[in-house]
């Protein structure tokens, strides 16, 4: 029951603090909304169990990222976009029937795996140890390959970063950028 | 101990990445489709993690550890591309941006 009370409370939360996001015309308040709206996705994942991934939720999404936002909203003039209005509303709720025929889609795929795939091998192993150490554990056994491919991830985009953000006056030989 | 069934995780999750794609649509400013774009990656995690606790493994914890590096990269590339838009062309709307199309 109490987890119940928590999981609405956030789930509330968390879609008005999204609505601010896409909403509210100040890109200022639209950040601190995102601030917002990324804890309290962290607090359902408190709800679920997965206390590894609320953490690093917060400590990754909801100071890193947060903050290099606003690190680059310094970098561009952010004012002159107040006065603009937003466009295309009529079409961006029109997308809504698709996105629900899509999850629908998933839904059906899910069960579907679920039912007929080889189920409690590794559950035992799971109720025994702690949701950190489970994932941990997974991490570096299953899925060691995509861990490694993930760091190469970062890694190339670490360097298209420093590549796309590097200051040069003439990009091409004629000038034009 | 009641859990929180799989549908109200999938339901939030909708919700959350049908805001997320309506702000990639009705923003203008460039920075602000990106945030949406977090909202919509956010939405997915929500939707691993949930179908996580549902079924009682930790599969999906691992792809949403990934899916959080990935947005790290994302919003490094994403906001590199967007500083350089403006320091060669003076332009932070999506709407001027207009030199591919046709």
């Amino acid at each position: 029951m109490m987890q119940w009370v928590a999981f609405l409370f956030f789930a509330s939360m968390t879609l008005l603090s999204a609505l601010g996001v896409v909403l509210l015309p100040n890109i200022i308040y639209v950040i601190l909304s995102l601030l917002s709206t990324l804890v309290m996705v962290a607090g359902i994942f408190f709800v679920a169990g997965a206390e590894l991934v609320g953490a690093l939720q917060l400590l990754i999404y909801a100071v890193a990222i947060a903050v290099f936002y606003v690190l680059v909203l310094t970098a561009v003039p952010w004012e002159k976009a107040l006065k603009k209005d937003s466009h295309y509303r009529v079409e961006g709720v029109l997308t809504f029937p698709i996105l629900l025929a899509f999850y629908l889609e998933i839904i059906l795929v899910f069960l579907l795996g679920i039912s007929v795939s080889p189920k409690g091998q590794i559950r035992e192993f799971i109720q025994n140890l702690g949701n950190t150490q489970v994932v941990g554990s997974i991490l570096f056994s299953k899925y060691f390959f995509a861990f490694e491919l993930v760091s190469l991830v970062l890694l190339v985009g670490m360097i298209g970063a420093v590549i796309v953000g590097r200051r040069e006056d003439k990009t091409y030989e004629d000038g034009s950028p | 101990m009641k859990m929180v069934p799989l549908e109200a995780y999938l339901i939030l999750s909708l919700l959350l990445f049908g805001l997320g794609v309506f702000g990639m649509i009705v923003r203008r400013n460039l920075v602000a489709i990106l945030m949406s774009t977090e909202l919509a990656l956010n939405a997915v995690n929500v939707a691993f993690v949930g179908a996580d606790s549902h079924l009682g493994l930790v599969d999906g914890q691992v792809f949403a550890l990934f899916i959080i590096a990935l947005a790290a990269v994302e919003a490094a590339v994403g906001l590199g591309i967007i500083v350089a838009i403006f320091r060669l062309r003076k332009v932070e709307s999506s709407d001027e941006l207009t030199d591919m199309g046709g």
